[in-house]
């Protein structure tokens, strides 16, 4: 036992009996300076450590700590128990509205083509970009299309008067990277399409599609339906199982359309699906050997897999819109929604 | 393509239900589109003996029957005058569901008059098996009671296929009852056809082929002394289970055989052929036909038509001219089986709007070996269900039969093409229940050679698809799907829109999405353009939907119209997207813009004052500077945009980016928006997509440390007349280069009424001074405030304060 020590216990015994008496938060304030302020009594404590003698050093150390706790700790008693009796004055409403940033959104358009070209990108592919108005070739010719194929028709593609036409497909855009890029080739492409349709609940003058388009050496309908099966899963979740169909397209050999497991119903069977438990989202297929002809890549190396996706019939899939036209409307009610 | 299986099962055993059935056509790529049993018999109806018959206690026109249905006798109150004892009749029991045009209505237990009955003994017609409604529909005494009735009167099932245009193949029950046979394996067979054939030689000039490059081959025969009349109950049935109507029973036979076989055909009245010949030519300029079904149409020398020495009689392979058919009257028949070019079947029948079931074949290419068949079935069905006879043998003028594809293939290419293991044998399997010859089999391939009716197999892809399809897609196993990186990302084309898009959404604004077609006097409302700079369609839908989009804020108007008329005020609205142009002087033919628009509350989810905010011009320009700034973009500036009628004047400013105009915001002009339903200004803003992303790409943000010295700051205020403008002030200040001069903020605008008067108005900056190596002394930042306060009053003339 030391002057000091005496002094630190004397010093936290009057500071919490101030403290418990203090009637105000300037009182306690003023504890805290006598005390533990940069001219109180502790740091001044502090600087006679090193009349102590060594032997009783750590003792005094402990004594010092301690006596510096017990006077903070009766300090925050202290304005605890002020601050309890002032809680209702201060209070205030809490569940008056937050004061929010303002947010926008994306459109659902937008945002599923995005989710797509995200979950493509994850596995290898680079959405790229094509130009809407389109000339026949990219779009129709060196995609094998017959001379006298339907969708050439002025029915049902739109021309312009020089010839060329508003791109039926997004799939020009695969000629248009192949001539510009040897292989492999692993790119998406979303974007706007046109069809000559009057617009109803599941048509319009033009939609969105996701084309995708891989080509390397050696690539089967195995590598096809799982990037597909991945779409789905990353896409619907993991449940979702993918299902192919032979269909045909002139620019693909072997053809499928692919269906996905009913995301509404899990393919139990339910009015999305007609109870069939599938639903019908695209086409795909190998790329036809014509169609690398066109592009100057030797379809006896080379091979490869194509697919779309309608982006409006995702979305409206995902988010349970019942009618195209309301994604054309922009009422900011739907716009908020998404 | 129609098809009913009772038909189907003519050429190939179905050894499969109908649910199963259509799985396998679908995934096979005959898309099943729409199955129906077409029995009308619902389920519960059975056979039922009436064990005794009583009068009814309170009726003079009812009975009170007891009927065995099999298992114990039930109690039946029947109103049929026949319902006697012994008979075996069907019975409905309690349950029972008939679907009736009024609806469904159910077989319950009921009293009738008092007595109970449980269920209900039926007509033919109640039943929908026939017409007779006079009593019970007595059935044979051999009928076990208790028998299904299904069972006694089996229906047939209606399946509605979609058939894919490379397999014309699958336009006749045949040719499904071929793929029915690979899937199912069981074996397809066609029933026996054969005539004895005339040895006369035809009259050589009964058929004559001009236009051959049209009409590949033409059969024709002639029939003489048949008898016009009614299809027997067979042919009718087969035609009805597949919605066709039975006609006279020569037409029936044409119509069967198209069904049958794929091969369209055509019976010609001969005695009403001019000289009793046809002659297959090009219509002549102007040249008329009316047609079947009464429609008169004008022809040109691209449409083939089957003239007899005079007129045409039938615009061929699409439908026969009106006075060309069989008729009631009709002794002596010409039987037309041919092969015409299909591209020119396509033009005539688009051209012309008119199409059937011939055409639909005859554009999707016939089988060159399937016309003869077929003229010998037809001949065989006519002799057989109208009498007359050959007169002498076929008269088949062809161009000769086309080169059958012979196609090498090797089996390894097919397994690594599919991804799957199918074995060599399993691929030979195939090919051969396909019906197609495969020759020189290997270890490692095989030649297959794909006969006429398969004129879609070429290549040795073409064989691919027949082994997976076939072989089963749901066989390719799923792999591991590898990422292969082929391009950089920085060719990703999207991915900068889409951090666009994001920014614009994250400073509050709601994405619109609209239609890139749209009308002259819409997309003019943007003033940069005139009529001349539109991209205009050569078919448009309508003339609201005729020209492509020159910028956006035509489709922006309308959405916020749309918005407001519905009582959505307050709105912050962007759309990223294409638009076009036809002047390459302005903008390239195609740009991305983007656009917004704000009106409206600020904050309609506040309360009090803040409720009150509307949004106004500096909201607007906030946001595309914060939109710069998050971007990094540095180097703009906004100047006064004048003489720009898309907005209201001296209230809009142009953006420039770099140096260059690369874009425009304000308030939008009046005339816009005078007719809506909102008291609150409009604002819109527009940017090139192209111009903000190329500034935006220089903008690497480079680390600077944060200042270690302390910032000095000093207030001035000051009167200064109210067309001054604040960075006007702040431009003059900066000019000044006040040493150590680190910021200068505007704090304070006031404008009271009698400074409005003055035209006057008082502003307050705040200047922030900071030297980074030391700390700034009182009297040289005083010294530095001193020289701008003088220099405001000598040169701004503003009055200090």
């Amino acid at each position: 036992m030391n002057d000091i020590i005496a002094e630190i216990d004397r010093a936290a015994a009057a500071a919490e009996s101030r403290a418990a008496s203090a009637a105000s938060g300037a009182d306690v304030e003023a504890i805290r300076i006598d005390y533990l302020g940069r001219n109180g009594l502790f740091p001044a404590l502090s600087r006679r450590m090193g009349e102590i003698p060594a032997e009783q050093r750590k003792a005094t150390g402990a004594a010092f700590n301690g006596g510096r706790m017990k006077i903070q700790a009766a300090i925050d008693a202290a304005l605890e128990r002020l601050s309890a009796g002032s809680a209702e004055k201060d209070a205030i409403d809490l569940t008056l509205p937050g004061r929010r940033s303002a947010a926008g959104r994306i459109h659902p358009i937008s945002r599923m083509a995005d989710e797509c070209a995200e979950v493509f990108r994850r596995m290898g592919f680079v959405a790229v970009d094509g130009p809407e108005i389109e000339d026949i070739y990219h779009n129709f010719d060196a995609l094998n299309t017959p001379m006298d194929h339907p969708s050439r028709d002025p029915q049902d593609t739109f021309y312009f008067p020089d010839g060329r036409i508003l791109r039926s497909q997004t799939s020009p855009v695969q000629i248009r990277v192949m001539e510009t890029h040897t292989p492999p080739v692993r790119i998406v492409a979303p974007g706007r399409v046109f069809r000559r349709d009057t617009p109803d609940a599941t048509h319009g003058m033009n939609f969105h599609q996701i084309e995708g388009l891989y080509v390397d050496k050696n690539v089967s309908m195995a590598d096809l339906k799982s990037v597909l099966q991945r779409f789905a899963c990353e896409m619907f979740g993991p449940d979702v199982k993918i299902r192919l169909r032979p269909h045909f397209f002139p620019f693909t050999e072997p053809s499928v359309e692919y269906d996905f497991s009913c995301v509404v119903c899990g393919g139990k069977g339910c009015n999305v699906c007609k109870n069939s438990g599938w639903i019908e989202i695209a086409g795909a297929g190998m790329v036809d050997p014509a169609v690398f002809k066109a592009v100057g890549y030797d379809p006896e190396v080379w091979s490869g897999f194509a697919f779309g996706l309608g982006i409006e019939r995702l979305a409206m899939l995902k988010h349970r819109i019942p009618d195209l036209r309301l994604l054309y409307e922009n009422d900011i009610r739907f716009l908020k929604q998404f | 393509m129609n098809i009913s299986k009772k038909w189907l099962s003519d050429y190939v055993a179905v050894t499969c239900d109908d649910a199963t059935l259509c799985h396998k056509l679908t995934m096979a790529g005959i898309e099943v589109e729409k199955v129906e049993s077409t029995s009308k018999i619902p389920a519960g109806v059975i056979a039922a003996k009436i064990v005794s018959r009583d009068v009814h206690p309170n009726s003079d026109h009812l009975s009170v029957c007891q009927v065995f249905n099999g298992k114990e006798t039930i109690q039946i109150v029947c109103g049929a005058p026949n319902c006697d004892a012994g008979r075996i009749v069907p019975l409905a029991q309690i349950g029972t569901v008939f679907s009736t045009p009024e609806g469904e209505f159910k077989i319950k237990k009921s009293k009738l008059r008092g007595v109970e009955s449980n269920g209900m003994m039926c007509s033919e017609e109640e039943l929908g098996i026939g017409t007779d409604n006079s009593g019970l529909m007595i059935l044979d005494d051999s009928i076990a009671p208790g028998t299904p009735f299904e069972a006694l009167y089996p229906g047939d099932t209606f399946m509605e296929l979609e058939v894919t245009p490379n397999r014309p193949d699958w336009l006749s029950v045949w040719g499904i009852a071929r793929d029915v046979s690979c899937l199912l394996g069981t074996e397809a067979k066609l029933p026996q056809i054969s005539i004895t054939e005339s040895t006369d030689a035809p009259r050589a000039d009964l058929v004559t082929v001009e236009a051959s490059d049209l009409c590949h081959r033409y059969i024709g025969r002639v029939i003489r002394d048949v008898k016009v009349g009614p299809s027997p109950a067979w042919l009718v049935e087969r035609l009805e289970s597949i919605g066709l109507r039975s006609i006279n029973n020569i037409v029936d036979v044409t119509n069967f055989v198209l069904m049958e076989l794929g091969q369209p055909l055509h019976a010609f009245d001969l005695d009403k052929l001019e000289e009793g010949r046809v002659v297959a030519r090009r219509a002549s300029a102007g040249e008329k036909i009316v047609t079947l079904d009464g429609k008169e149409l004008t022809l040109d020398e691209n449409c083939l038509v089957i003239a007899d020495a005079k007129k045409p009689m039938a615009l061929a392979g699409i439908m026969g001219g009106e006075f060309s058919g069989v008729t009631g009257e009709t002794v002596n028949v010409l039987l037309e089986s041919a092969v015409f070019q299909p591209s020119n079947i396509r033009a005539t029948s688009r051209r012309l709007g008119i199409s059937s079931d011939s055409s639909y074949r005859f554009e999707r290419g016939v089988d060159y070996d399937m016309a003869e068949l077929a003229s010998i079935r037809a001949v065989q069905l006519i002799l057989e269900v109208a009498g007359g006879r050959l007169d002498g043998k076929a008269l088949d003028i062809n161009t000769g039969r086309p080169r059958e594809a012979v196609i090498p293939c090797c089996f390894e290419n097919i397994r690594n093409r599919i991804g799957s293991g199918v074995t060599n044998a399993r691929i030979e399997e195939i090919f051969r229940t396909l019906h197609l010859k495969v020759d020189n089999v290997t270890a490692e391939g095989c030649v297959v050679t794909a006969p006429l009716f398969r004129r879609d197999l070429l290549r040795e892809a073409d064989l691919v698809e027949e082994i997976a399809r076939i072989d089963g897609l749901d066989k390719i196993p799923e792999i591991a799907v590898g990422g292969k990186c082929c391009h950089p990302l920085a060719e990703d084309a999207w991915l900068p829109l889409q951090k666009l898009r994001h920014l614009a959404a994250g400073l509050g604004f709601y994405e619109c999405v609209h239609y890139s077609i749209g009308s002259v006097a819409n997309f003019l409302s943007d003033s940069r353009f005139e009529e001349s700079d539109l991209v205009k369609l050569d078919n448009p839908l309508s003339p609201e939907m005729s020209v492509m989009r020159p910028s956006l804020l035509g489709g922006l108007l309308g959405a916020v119209e749309r918005n407001i008329a519905r009582g959505n005020r307050n709105l912050a609205l962007f759309e990223l997207d294409r638009c076009f142009c036809a002047n390459d002087k302005k903008f390239p033919e195609e740009r991305n813009e983007l656009a917004f628009i704000l009106t409206g509350l600020r904050h309609p989810e506040r309360f009090s004052a803040e409720l009150k905010e509307t949004f106004d011009f500096y909201d607007l320009k906030g946001a595309i500077e914060s939109l710069f700034e998050l971007l990094n973009i540095t180097n703009y500036r906004f100047a006064l945009l004048e003489n720009d009628s898309r907005f209201r004047a001296g209230h809009a400013c142009a953006v420039v980016l770099e140096g260059k105009t690369a874009g425009a915001f304000g308030e939008l002009n009046k005339k816009f928006t005078s007719n809506w339903r909102t008291t609150y200004p409009v604002f819109a803003a527009q940017i090139e997509v192209a111009a903000l992303l190329q500034a935006a790409s220089r903008g690497v943000a480079k680390y600077k440390a944060a200042p270690q010295y302390p910032a000095t700051s000093r207030d001035i205020a000051f009167v200064a007349p109210a067309s001054l403008a604040c960075g006007d002030i702040i431009d003059f200040i900066r000019r000044k280069k006040l040493q150590d001069l680190e910021s200068v903020q505007l704090f304070d605008i006031f404008e009271d009424d009698a400074l409005k008067a003055k035209q006057q108005k008082s502003l307050a900056f705040s200047l922030t001074f900071r030297n980074s190596e030391r700390t700034l002394k009182d009297n040289e930042v005083n010294a530095a405030v001193e020289k701008l306060r003088a220099a405001l009053a000598g040169e701004l003339k503003v009055e200090l304060r």
